[in-house]
């Protein structure tokens, strides 16, 4: 089974290729990029729910840091859950501009947030977590989004 | 729960970063400058002060001022690390670099000695307290990364370059050249466009260009050993240059092969990226790849031509590579920081990247900038032309600074004017 850092790292992939294809299509046409932005908003939300409601908690558990590194990913979680809203008013508004505005800050937001992760929390994550990393894995796995 | 600046906690302020990029296109707008009222012959010897001068005010007044902006920003984002008192470190820094930069500049140019040696001490006191400082932070890195790796690896050849430039600046100080100097010269030039900046560039890319473009990732071999072999290739170079300088040009095809296959993977990678979305910044690698092929090319066969070359091959690598990826990389960082940093201090209606940047004028500085890259190379061949791109680069240059410029000011008048402050948005689900 794959590892913690393994697991949330295929899924940020997994949303970069949702990401790409809302683009092609709204760069296609504004009106065909509701569906594809939909499949991007609903797995990007199950990534911050993951995160937020399993992993986090395991992790401020373990090492008692409720201040620390999940604090600042909880934030940039609503920037962007902010930005992803926005790109969603800016489909039904049929506004191009705004929308690509938007998915461009998302994006460097996004990949930057990804790094920090990547490099470290989930790092730490697994070395904090690694006795109970598959039991974790599974309840990310099984959760319902809320 | 204060949420005021708490995810630029981690982030040095906003300041650290943004000083050496709104002041790095001015010393490219003074190297322009320079270059006009410059006799085109004489720019065509790489010894002539003149070329010295103009060269070490692109490669330390826009280049490094650039790169080192970008370290403050990227080491906790790539590297997970904190630079220690990172507002007195870039404060001090930057002072120190930009009052010695001018101070090299001007003491050059006019002969003033005092001022040389002035000089010499000042950049070697800015540049090694950002580079000790950024070293010491990379000893608290828990993932070494290939990137990682490459961060570390390129500060150690800048602390080395640097120590040399200090000792090359003040020959010209005290007027004394030892017999090694023309050899120091070339180890701080190769060194600091290959080992440094280069190797930078690498690491840098092995992450950016895969997350910022969804392109595929590059592969473990290539991430896990370039960076070491540039490095022999780099150390096999010095060996050789200092023992047996016929051989000097295997050592030089071995640097230069592996930058080729990084450019023209860089391309590829471009090609094959899943984000099709293309803007500057895209424009900006994929002339840098173009050029750096040239310029390896070039560099590594300029021996058999008594290094006449040598002035094509730094535009061509310093200007067409080096300089094409800072610029391309202003016109992400800078916006972002702006939006970031505004965002996260509760202010919603501020435009998004794309709208503090007027695309029109990007695209322009742009195509300002590749004519004048080329239009410097064809006036090594017809000197009389040279005016015309000097004036085209200085105006790349000033609509750089103004694209820079634009974002800052919105960050400025925004804090000011307060116009809304709105932290609704962080009424998220919180679970304790």
């Amino acid at each position: 089974m794959s590892t913690i850092k393994e697991y949330l790292t295929q899924d940020h992939g997994k949303c970069d290729e949702l990401f790409a294809n809302m683009e092609d299509a709204a760069a296609k046409s504004i009106e065909s990029a509701k569906e594809a932005y939909g499949d991007f908003a609903r797995e990007t939300e199950r990534h911050f729910q993951m995160e937020e409601r399993v992993m986090f908690l395991e992790f401020e558990q373990k090492t008692g840091m409720t201040q620390g590194p999940t604090a600042i990913m909880r934030h940039e979680h609503a920037q962007m859950r902010n930005l992803i809203a926005e790109m969603g008013k800016a489909i039904e508004a049929k506004d191009k501009d705004k929308f690509f505005g938007n998915s461009e800050t998302l994006m460097i937001l996004m990949q930057q947030h990804n790094m920090k992760e990547e490099q470290m929390l989930y790092t730490m994550a697994q070395q904090h977590l690694s006795a109970e990393s598959d039991r974790i894995v599974d309840m990310m796995k099984s959760m319902i989004v809320q | 729960m204060e949420f005021d600046g708490l995810s630029v906690d981690q982030a040095p302020p906003i300041s650290a970063p943004i000083r050496f990029f709104v002041t790095a296109p001015l010393f490219a707008i003074l190297a322009g400058i320079l270059i006009l009222f410059s006799d085109a012959t004489v720019l065509a010897s790489r010894y002539s002060i003149e070329t010295i001068v103009i060269t070490h005010a692109i490669t330390i007044g826009f280049l490094s001022f650039v790169m080192f902006g970008a370290l403050f920003q990227m080491l906790p984002v790539l590297a997970g690390v904190k630079i220690s008192k990172v507002d007195i470190i870039s404060k001090v820094s930057y002072a120190f670099m930009l009052i010695g930069t001018f101070s090299m500049i001007f003491g050059l140019w006019l002969n003033i000695s005092k001022l040389i040696l002035f000089s010499s001490l000042l950049l070697g006191g800015g540049f090694l307290t950002v580079i000790v400082s950024m070293l010491i932070a990379f000893r608290s890195v828990v993932n070494v990364t290939a990137s990682v790796r490459a961060m570390i690896t390129s500060l150690i050849f800048a602390f080395i370059i640097v120590l040399m430039g200090m000792h090359l600046l003040a020959s010209y100080g005290i007027g004394k050249f030892s017999d090694l100097h023309g050899l120091f010269a070339n180890i701080h030039s190769v060194w600091a466009i290959f080992g440094f900046a280069g190797v930078l560039i690498i690491g840098v890319a092995f992450h950016v260009l895969p997350m910022f473009y969804v392109a595929p990732r590059f592969k473990r071999f290539c991430k896990q050993r370039v960076v070491w072999l540039i490095t022999s290739g780099l150390l096999l170079w010095l060996f050789l240059n200092i023992f047996i300088e016929s051989y000097s040009t295997i050592a030089k095809i071995w640097v230069a092969m592996f930058f080729w296959a990084f450019s023209t993977t860089v391309y590829l990678k471009l090609n094959a990226r899943r984000r099709k979305v293309s803007d500057v910044t895209v424009w900006y690698w994929r002339s840098a790849a173009i050029f750096m092929t040239l310029g390896t090319f070039s560099w590594a066969i300029n021996d058999y031509f008594d290094a006449k070359y040598i002035v094509i091959v730094s535009i061509l690598i310093g200007g067409g590579f080096i300089f094409s990826i800072m610029s391309g990389m202003l016109y992400k960082i800078v916006p972002f920081l702006v939006w970031f940093h505004l965002n996260a201090k509760g202010y919603m209606s501020i435009p998004t990247m794309n709208g503090m940047i007027n695309k029109k004028l990007a695209t322009a500085q742009f195509i300002l900038f590749i004519v004048s890259l080329v239009g410097f190379i064809i006036s090594f061949f017809v000197p009389s032309i040279l005016p015309v791109f000097a004036i085209t680069f200085i105006s790349s240059m000033v609509i750089l600074e103004y694209n820079i410029v634009v974002p800052i000011l919105i960050y400025v008048k925004t804090i000011k004017t307060k116009p809304d402050f709105d932290m609704s948005m962080f009424t998220m689900k919180v679970e304790k």
